[in-house]
């Protein structure tokens, strides 16, 4: 039977060929377009899963601060997590990590690389992670506290294909370290992504050659502490009783409060559970449900219109004996082959649109056919699709009856003409929002970009000097001279994404119990004007000797403390003391997102490691290859790597821009398959209604009064379409703009645009259809019924 | 066979009753060879469709082989004209999809025949209406005449005890429609499949062996010859 059903509809595929291919179009579009939705939005969700006991595992961060500074830190203070395990025993183990940021360069013979993805670790990281050892000593990762891990890629880098195993990998000249072990590369969806492990125990010696014992410190924040607990521990307990041991060591941390985040959380939540990209996560989700949607729709809105086309047969069918049920089923498999093939073609598709994909996404997903993730997306997306598309078709068939079909009486009330206009507006409320979306993203990201930062990043680069700051006046005046050099001055970190925090602020009029944490930062006398930052009140540094003990603030932090003249006053942070001598404008550090924190500038000249080159712009590679030989000079082998500022700044936007993109891709998608849909409704209601044409003609009709009979049925649709997306388009992206301190407001244009633009496109799709048969003969239309 | 008693199918318009079937009582042997007459809108079809079990009456009682039709549920309703009663139409309604061979084999699909069965019965049928040549066409490739032999072959093949003809060469020329009528004579003699057909024409009615008059809804006169 099912090899009739198959045959039948093969047949049927054939015989109406337009109709199968804006099908199969629309369908193989909207399910390869949701499937690498779908298969981003998996990823993401796979995040750290991948460890054996993920189950158990946690990052422990806590919150600190009081008041308007109260925020969680992801890093803890090194003895929490050890002493956790020590006394408590839930804890079944602890790892430490630690970034390593006392080496710049390695080396090994004439091969040297500079590399950031270091990190200190204890050697339970290799136990309670499973990133596999695959030679070493799995249960003694490090020999000694002079040991490396390092990853295969690694491994591959240094020494090719020799054994790596106790290779010396030589660290800023002066540090060896053994290479222990080898462990596989980080897979792509782990949070953690490290070239190289060293011991945590090099690092406490190493801390407490510099007076620092880390073992016994509550001060420094700067350690990821991941415990490993007993199935079934109460976190709330176990954060209380954490707190308790930190109280123990350090009576005044009293706003201390520990959280426990599961690993396979970190990704998408911060560890209050507040979104850290899961929103996104679920967006995604959304739009490859909708396109899904759409794609659907489309199916059984051609189906069921073309239905009364099939009147007869189905009757015809009942008539000799068929039941419902097998009507049913060969209707069910009618839309299962026209899905196969279309499935078929969306995989070969798929195949190809993914490198594009991951460029946009900016993620590294492998189409990998024997992932049995991959197929249970797959599988998932095709059945539910399927079983969408083809369960009210096959009802709405397999329920005619027979002596009306017959008659030609159906016509009317056949496929519900209602139900499908429903679908057609809620495609069309659907590619609506997405395009709404687009525009306001696109207007977020240009007003970012164009708003004034209160500084002036343009054609400047900016790289950190090592041991040329040492000899920084000779290097300014030998740069200066340099072609296409216009100007140079120095601060101890890039001023994009300023991150030295201090907590430890006083001032003159501070309340008790107020606290206050405030952004650092030390510059140089000039740096004020090479930005063109304008101050508010006060002067800036002249480089006088007693410059050191002056500071500035930013108008954010005079007004959080609430401050009033500023100007002589004394303030503290961390141990840098001053008196205020001045209050510079706001300007943006951070990204938009963030409303501008309060700040304080030091003139500190030994602390200004990070050097600013303004540039022509047009001889920008000249002073580049000047400020490179240089660098060389001082420097000897160390790598030189510099960030144009305007870069670093639209890194900060990366995500957005994505979002941005691709959300292009997906309204274009949406309303494109839409759009198909309407084609071929269009289509076919030309088709049934050539008899009317043709005697409207006949009574003299024009073709323009036809094409706009014709159109003007979907064009309504279209406009009902608007009114319904406007309101839940405004609310979605409102939702979306609060993510940013400094936002555009929605604007009736918007919708306006997107509106118009809908319409327009299916005006065209439409009139086309409509113009065709407008034009057609009206003799031969009305001879052949 | 076949009895019904007192039926009536009509339409509430407004506040009067249409009657397209008024109070009609028949009785059918089985082997006979009925024709209805009567001009349009006399309630030919209606009654012919009543008794396919195609349509409900209104009122009235019916029974066919021995089962209470109108007491019956849809299901066992036609699981009973599944096995007793084929259909041949005016218009041949020839699905277009299916080869003349496939168009024979459905009925038998739908009555879950083994397919080692299926091809015995139809070749059996092709052979019979000597149609081998034309298994593998499709209905638009045939004449009118071929395509009302696949119909009749097709309503056939589950071998019912009943045919019934809804003007089975309306749309016949006449050599055709007299082909047609000669194939029903002799199904009626040498197989004993009691016929039912509506006709308007007077040649054709009188190949059966009883010609029934219907007017207004009401059976005029009926005579056998």
């Amino acid at each position: 039977m099912i090899r009739n059903y198959i045959k039948t509809a093969w047949r049927n595929l054939i015989k109406n060929k337009f109709y199968s291919i804006i099908n199969i179009v629309g369908l193989t579009a909207g399910l390869a377009i949701g499937i690498l939705i779908l298969f981003w939005v998996q990823d993401e969700f796979s995040f750290d899963s991948f460890h054996k006991d993920a189950k158990n595992i946690y990052r422990l961060e806590l919150w600190g601060g009081t008041g308007a500074s109260r925020q969680i830190w992801q890093s803890t203070v090194y003895p929490i997590g050890v002493l956790a395990k020590q006394q408590l025993p839930e804890v079944e183990d602890v790892v430490r990590i630690g970034y390593n940021g006392d080496f710049a360069s390695y080396r090994y013979h004439d091969k040297v690389f500079a590399n950031d993805r270091v990190a200190y670790a204890d050697p339970s990281f290799f136990s309670v992670f499973s990133f596999p050892i695959v030679s070493g000593n799995p249960n003694k990762p490090f020999n000694d506290d002079n040991s490396v891990v390092i990853t295969k890629s690694t491994a591959q880098k240094y020494f090719g294909n020799d054994n790596p195993i106790g290779k010396v990998i030589i660290a800023d000249n002066k540090q060896n370290f053994t290479v222990s072990g080898v462990v596989t590369d980080f897979p792509e969806n782990s949070s953690m992504q490290y070239d190289m492990m060293m011991p945590m125990s090099f690092n406490i010696k190493h801390m407490l050659a510099q007076r620092i014992d880390l073992s016994d410190n509550f001060d420094e924040y700067d350690c990821f502490t991941y415990l490993k607990l007993k199935p079934g521990t109460s976190l709330k307990a176990l954060s209380a009783k954490l707190f308790n041991i930190h109280i123990k060591h350090h009576s005044a941390d009293t706003d201390v409060a520990y959280l426990l985040l599961p690993i396979t959380k970190m990704h998408l939540y911060n560890a209050d559970l507040t979104d850290r990209g899961i929103t996104m996560v679920r967006v995604f989700l959304i739009v490859a449900i909708l396109i899904l949607i759409i794609a659907c729709i489309n199916y059984v809105n051609l189906s069921t219109a073309r239905s009364m086309l099939r009147s007869k047969e189905i009757s015809m069918r009942k008539i000799i004996g068929a039941a419902k049920s097998q009507l049913f089923m060969q209707f069910i498999v009618e839309t299962a082959l026209l899905f196969l093939l279309s499935a078929i073609l969306a995989l070969v598709l798929i195949h190809f649109l993914m490198p594009v994909f991951n460029q946009l996404s900016g993620k590294q997903l492998i189409f990998d056919i024997t992932d049995y993730h991959v197929w249970m997306v797959i599988v998932l997306t095709i059945s539910g699709t399927l079983l969408a598309s083809s369960i009210y078709p096959a009802i709405l068939l397999s329920s005619f009856e027979p002596l009306k079909a017959l008659k030609g009486k159906i016509s009317s009330n056949i496929g519900d003409v209602m139900f499908r206009k429903i679908l057609v507006v809620t495609q069309f409320v659907f590619s609506i929002m997405l395009i709404v979306g687009t525009i306001v993203i696109t207007s977020q990201l240009n007003y970012i970009r164009s708003r004034q930062l209160g500084y002036d990043r343009s054609n400047t680069f900016s790289f950190p000097m090592r041991d040329m700051g040492n000899h920084y006046d000779a290097v300014r005046a030998e740069l200066l001279k340099q072609p296409g050099v216009l100007d140079i001055t120095r601060s101890n970190q890039n001023i994009i994404q300023m991150n030295g925090i201090s907590g430890e602020t006083d001032w003159d009029g501070k309340l008790p119990g107020q606290t206050f944490i405030v952004h650092l930062m030390t510059i140089d006398k000039d740096f004020l004007s090479f930005f063109k930052m304008k101050m508010a009140a006060g002067k800036g540094f002249t480089g006088a000797v007693n410059d050191t003990s002056h500071l500035i603030l930013n108008e954010a932090a005079v007004k959080q403390i609430g401050l009033k003249d500023p100007v002589g006053k004394r303030f503290q942070a961390w141990h840098m003391k001053g008196t205020i001598i001045g209050v510079v404008k706001d300007f943006h550090f951070a990204s938009m997102k963030e409303k501008i924190s309060p700040a304080v500038f030091y003139y500190y000249p030994s602390y200004l490691g990070n050097i600013y080159i303004r540039t022509t712009g047009k001889d920008a590679p000249k002073a580049i290859a000047a400020a490179q030989k240089l660098f060389k000079q001082y420097n000897g082998e160390f790598p030189f790597s510099y960030t144009f500022l305007d870069e670093k700044f639209n890194d900060l936007y990366k995500g957005e821009q994505q979002e941005s993109s691709l959300f292009n891709y997906f309204a274009a998608i949406a309303i494109g398959i839409s759009c198909l849909g309407l084609l071929g409704l269009a289509a076919y209601t030309a088709q049934v209604r050539t008899r009317e044409i043709g005697i409207r003609k006949v009574l003299g009709a024009g073709v323009s009064n036809v094409t706009i009979m014709l159109s003007y049925d979907f064009v309504k649709l279209v406009l009902i379409a608007i009114i319904i997306a406007t309101p839940i388009a405004w609310y979605a992206m409102s939702k979306w703009l609060q993510d940013f301190a400094y936002r555009i407001t929605i604007e009736w244009w918007m919708f306006l645009v997107a509106g118009l633009l809908a319409i327009v496109i299916a005006f065209i799709t439409i009139s086309f259809q409509a113009i065709k048969a407008a034009i057609a003969n009206p003799i031969k239309t009305l001879r052949s019924e | 066979m076949l009895s019904l008693q007192h039926i009536s199918k009509f339409y509430q318009v407004g506040g009067t009753r249409n009657f397209v079937i008024n109070d009609i009582s028949l009785e059918v042997e089985a082997g006979e060879f009925i024709s209805i007459m009567g001009p349009s809108g006399s309630g030919k079809s209606t009654l012919l469709n009543i008794i396919g079990m195609l349509d409900e009456p209104s009122s009235g009682y019916h029974y066919f082989v021995g089962e209470t039709v109108h007491q019956l549920k849809d299901k066992q309703r036609s699981a009973l004209y599944k096995k007793y009663i084929g259909f041949v139409f005016q218009a041949y309604h020839l699905i277009d999809e299916l080869t003349v061979y496939e168009n024979i084999e459905t009925p038998l699909i739908y009555q879950d025949f083994k397919s080692t069965e299926r091809k015995a019965m139809v070749a059996d049928m092709l052979d019979r209406f000597q149609i081998v040549g034309k298994k593998d066409l499709f209905p638009a490739q045939l004449s009118g005449g071929q395509q009302q032999l696949v119909g009749i072959a097709r309503a056939l093949i589950a071998g019912p005890k009943l045919l019934l003809a809804d003007e089975p060469t309306g749309n016949l020329n006449s050599k055709q429609g007299e082909e047609i009528m000669q194939l029903f004579k002799k199904l009626n003699k040498e197989d004993g499949v009691t016929i039912i057909q509506v006709t308007h024409s007077e040649k054709n009615a009188e190949y059966g062996s009883r010609i029934i008059n219907l007017l207004d809804g009401r059976i005029e006169s009926s005579k056998q010859l």
